[in-house]
């Protein structure tokens, strides 16, 4: 390719009058365009009046012009058209319009279902009462919290390159969630209204379908991190109380069997999150051999040192909220299948509390080490 | 056919702000109808803040923050309304607070304000440096909470009434094509400004094309103030993207070719931070003379250099963000070209201080109208205060005249036919025009003639000009893409058509005002003139296309005009 121009293909549909979608290219010299954006207008000013594709602000706040760019979705108008024919290197630049939303022409996508999803989803402030008469109080460190997600300008490049959406057309969209999660972080906002959104998200918006794939953060031109926030969301489900959904249940497994045995139980997965009988996979991987222990085996006097930090965590950091009576289940499990007794003291130090802390940890990484 | 008691055109902050009001009956039939859709209005490109007398960060009252806004006016503002908008002021932000918007706040909890241009007290209430994103945003939130229903991507095309009140209006379909009447008892327009006249010198988005205010003017009524557009000193020198008044806040220079910070010859005191006008026609001076930096000279440098990656990157993001992507220059290694850029349009549509036009069930809010809150000069972080308490004013006002009235039998068809022979007629004319071509002609033209100096001959040359481009307009200029589906091609014709029509108002109204006075500052009557030019200008189109020229009474309640310091 010349220095001096670049070959833009891009993707031409109107379906009043093309059978099927094609594709057109077109020569925008370099110096004619500092932006993608730029070049579009180039080629609409100066040799096809008929391209169609969205645009206003051109300086990335209104998210009207995100379009697939060499195949990932971007602003037009903040993609530096210099920087994009460099990394085309010599091959056309291809333009199409975003993913998975229905094409009204050319680039012009039908932004109607992704709006839609947030009136589904409830995400607004209802008021919590009583309302005061001048500003709600609320301290600048819950502020920050939700500084990112209101960042967000509702362009749909993280809906057009989400994996969530491509495999279950009811997902609502990593923005969505987003902006569910800061709604819910807002202390102003109703308790019941914060659950009802969180319980739409999981019903309506099928927030459990996605699988971390992380593009949405990729993507995001302002610096949301739709992931991280479904994930907290996922959290805030638990929290909740919503007890009967399997990714609650499977997110309720991480966190008992992590705290109780340091990883996941793969077996015990299936039967806690959708009830599955694990036994006949056991039984089939014992039929050709292999040795199955349902459970971690612990080393003597680990499950006593586990439990002091666990109590650790707990005085340090209260918000991590750990439930005892779910690792005394799994440590009760553990001492069946072993015929060993690990059932530990954690109750006990809790009650008991005389020696201080330090002094009894010491005490137990010396057992533990076999020091005294 | 599309039936409403209120009809509101744009989705902006006044416009969104309107429909929530309005909405809260729920025996009116509301409708929003915006040529793009409510979250990509430009109130979402506003950084600064909104001002109110919260009081909260130093003692603050709504007298004081009326008279910094008359000041900062030049005195052309109407003073009741001035104080009918800081009165509300505060209970406006305490109202969007309640409905969710993440203000920045203190340490005890309360919203945070900082001080602003020509604000005499702190008194600008902002979300870190994306006010208007996050006021937008959670107004939209709240109109889906509120069921509001919007005509997404339906462009204005012309105000129906029968000389008397309102019908309605025309309207085009974007997505689908095709012409439709909208019959409303009432319509408010909230349609932005216009300073996209200026085409390539303007920190506006490509659609601020004051639509409303164009069919305002086809329909006979009038305008005022026209000639009083804003220069914002800090635009970027290729796009006319807005560099934030913060960037200067923060100890920015404003240098000239010689490596001189010239604001000392313009403003000792102050230096870069002196008013807006001020410093916009500084910058301009320089240029003028031969002092601009660059091989055209065109520009000067805004040096951010000795503040250090790290404050650069902890204040001031934005800005090196936009300097890198938009002009190509890293304000780490490199000062940032910059020139004043055509920012707000403090004239509009006339209205009174409850947003009505002399035509019965027309209103106007935000930067479409003029009430005026504004006069010659608008304070920065007013803009966002105007919006919101006017929009609500106007729906509150036409909500009580669509109480009693009915609806007038009009079918519509004949309004449809003649919009639909019109656009046939544009693309069915011989092509001999470039939109593009002479939408920069038209830019260039303002810039350079109607611009920050402005003087007689260049204006009379300049009104003859625009006369000229309207003349080829009409004979050569012809939309060239004929398909039905979103056909931007013709959007973008319409839009031209009516900034042209804005471009001549503004020209004339300029040469009338002879007199300087806050953005208007002409070398011939560099005085300002309260003696014969305390007033409004209002100008109206006739039925044969010409213009009429007038003045209007400015209301003067506390504040007798002085003298305009800094």
């Amino acid at each position: 390719m010349n220095q001096e121009k670049a070959v833009l293909k891009i993707y031409r549909y109107n379906p009043e009058v093309d059978k099927e979608p094609y594709y057109r290219e077109y020569e925008v010299p370099l110096d004619k365009a500092q932006t993608l954006l730029d070049a579009l207008f180039y080629i609409q000013e100066n040799l096809d009046p008929s391209l169609s594709f969205r645009f206003f602000c051109r300086s990335a706040v209104c998210g009207s012009c995100a379009m697939k760019v060499n195949g990932i979705s971007r602003l037009a108008c903040k993609t530096p058209f210099k920087n994009l024919v460099e990394n085309s290197q010599g091959r056309p630049i291809v333009v199409e319009p975003i993913n998975f939303l229905p094409v009204i022409k050319d680039l012009v996508v039908d932004h109607d279902p992704a709006f839609n999803s947030l009136k589904e989803l409830g995400t607004w402030l209802e008021p919590k009462k009583p309302i005061p008469e001048k500003e709600y109080r609320v301290p600048p460190e819950e502020v920050k919290q939700y500084e990112r997600p209101t960042n967000c300008i509702l362009c749909f490049a993280c809906y057009g390159s989400c994996e969530a959406v491509m495999d279950d057309p009811k997902y609502a969209g990593p923005y969505a969630f987003s902006r569910v999660y800061r709604y819910v972080l807002d202390s102003r906002n109703d308790e019941e209204h914060k659950k009802e959104m969180v319980k739409k998200a999981m019903e309506v918006g099928d927030i459990w379908s996605c699988v971390q794939c992380q593009k949405c953060i990729y993507v995001c031109p302002k610096g949301v991190r739709p992931a991280e926030d479904i994930q907290n969301v996922r959290g805030i489900a638990a929290e909740y109380g919503f007890k009967d959904y399997p990714g609650v249940k499977k997110l309720q497994h991480f966190v008992d069997w992590i705290y109780a045995t340091g990883q996941i139980n793969r077996l015990a997965l299936p039967e806690e999150v959708y009830g599955v009988d694990p036994t006949p996979l056991i039984n089939k991987f014992r039929e050709r051999g292999a040795e199955v222990w349902e459970v971690p085996k612990p080393l003597p006097g680990l499950l006593e040192f586990r439990d002091l930090i666990l109590e650790v965590m707990k005085e340090k950091k209260p918000h991590l909220d750990i439930d005892f009576h779910h690792v005394r289940k799994i440590d009760k499990r553990v001492e069946e299948v072993f015929k060993a007794d690990v059932c530990t003291k954690v109750t006990q130090h809790f009650e008991e509390k005389k020696e201080s802390f330090f002094q009894r940890f010491w005490k137990k990484l010396g057992e533990f080490f076999g020091t005294s | 056919m599309l039936e409403y008691d209120i009809l509101i055109v744009g989705a902006g902050g006044a416009g969104l702000y309107a429909a929530l009001w309005a909405s809260q009956n729920p025996n009116l039939k509301v409708g929003v109808m915006t040529k793009v859709y409510p979250t990509r209005s430009h109130t979402g490109a506003a950084e600064g803040g909104i001002n109110a007398a919260l009081g909260n960060v130093a003692p603050d009252n709504p007298e004081k923050h009326a008279f910094d806004t008359v000041k900062g006016s030049d005195y052309l503002a109407d003073q009741d309304a001035v104080e009918i908008m800081t009165q509300l002021g505060p209970q406006i932000i305490y109202d969007i607070e309640h409905r969710g918007v993440p203000f920045s706040r203190l340490e005890d909890g309360r919203i945070a304000q900082r001080p602003f241009g020509g604000a005499s007290f702190p008194r600008t209430c902002y979300a870190a440096d994306r006010t208007g994103l996050v006021i937008l945003h959670t107004l939209f939130d709240q109109a889906l909470k509120q069921g509001v229903e919007f005509l997404n991507e339906w462009f204005l095309l012309n105000i129906i009434h029968n000389g008397e009140r309102v019908l309605g209006v025309t309207a085009w379909d974007i997505r689908n094509g095709g012409v439709h009447f909208i019959k409303a008892k009432a319509v408010i327009l909230a349609t932005g400004g216009h300073a996209r006249m200026y085409w390539n010198r303007t920190s506006n988005a490509l659609g601020n094309t004051g639509d409303g205010t164009a069919a305002v003017l086809r329909a006979g009524l009038p305008l005022k103030d026209m000639e009083f557009v804003q220069f914002h000193p800090t635009g970027l020198r290729k796009t006319g993207i807005l560099i934030t008044e913060g960037a200067r806040g923060e100890g920015g220079y404003l240098i000239n070719k010689d490596g001189e910070r010239f604001m000392k010859k313009y403003a000792p005191e102050k230096m870069e931070l002196a008013p807006r006008d001020i410093v916009a026609r500084s910058i301009e001076r320089e240029i003028l003379e031969g002092r601009g930096c660059g091989p055209e000279g065109d520009y000067i440098c805004l040096d951010l250099r000795h503040l250090g990656e790290k404050k650069l990157m902890e204040r001031l993001p934005q800005t090196v963000e936009h300097a890198r992507v938009y002009e190509g220059v890293d304000p780490v290694k490199e000062p940032i070209p910059i020139r004043p850029t055509a920012h707000y349009s403090m004239g509009g549509i006339d209205t009174d201080k409850y947003g009505q036009t002399s035509l019965k069930g027309l209103y106007a809010a935000g930067e479409a109208a003029c009430i005026s809150v504004h006069g010659a000069n608008r304070l920065g972080g007013n803009s966002l205060l105007d919006i919101l308490v006017f929009g609500k004013i106007a729906a509150e006002h036409a909500a009580e005249y669509v109480a009693g009235v009915e609806h007038l039998p009009t079918e519509g068809s004949e309004y449809v036919k003649k919009e639909e022979e019109f656009i046939k007629s544009l693309m069915n004319k011989e092509a001999k025009e470039n939109l593009a071509k002479l939408r920069k002609e038209m830019g260039d033209i303002m810039a350079s003639k109607v611009g920050i100096f402005r003087e007689e001959k260049p204006m009379v040359e300049a009104l003859n000009q625009i006369r000229e481009l309207k003349e080829r307009a009409q004979k050569g200029l012809a939309v060239v893409d004929t398909s039905k589906r979103f056909n931007v091609n013709l959007i973008q014709t319409l839009e031209f058509l009516n900034l042209l029509d804005l471009a001549e108002v503004t020209a004339l109204c300029a040469i009338e005002r002879k007199e300087s006075r806050g953005a208007h500052y002409r070398l011939d009557y560099p005085q300002r003139d309260d003696e014969n030019f305390l007033k409004h200008s209002i100008v109206r189109k006739n039925e044969d296309g010409s213009l009429s020229h007038g003045w209007k009474e400015v209301v003067i309640t506390k504040w007798q005009p002085q003298e305009r310091k800094y």
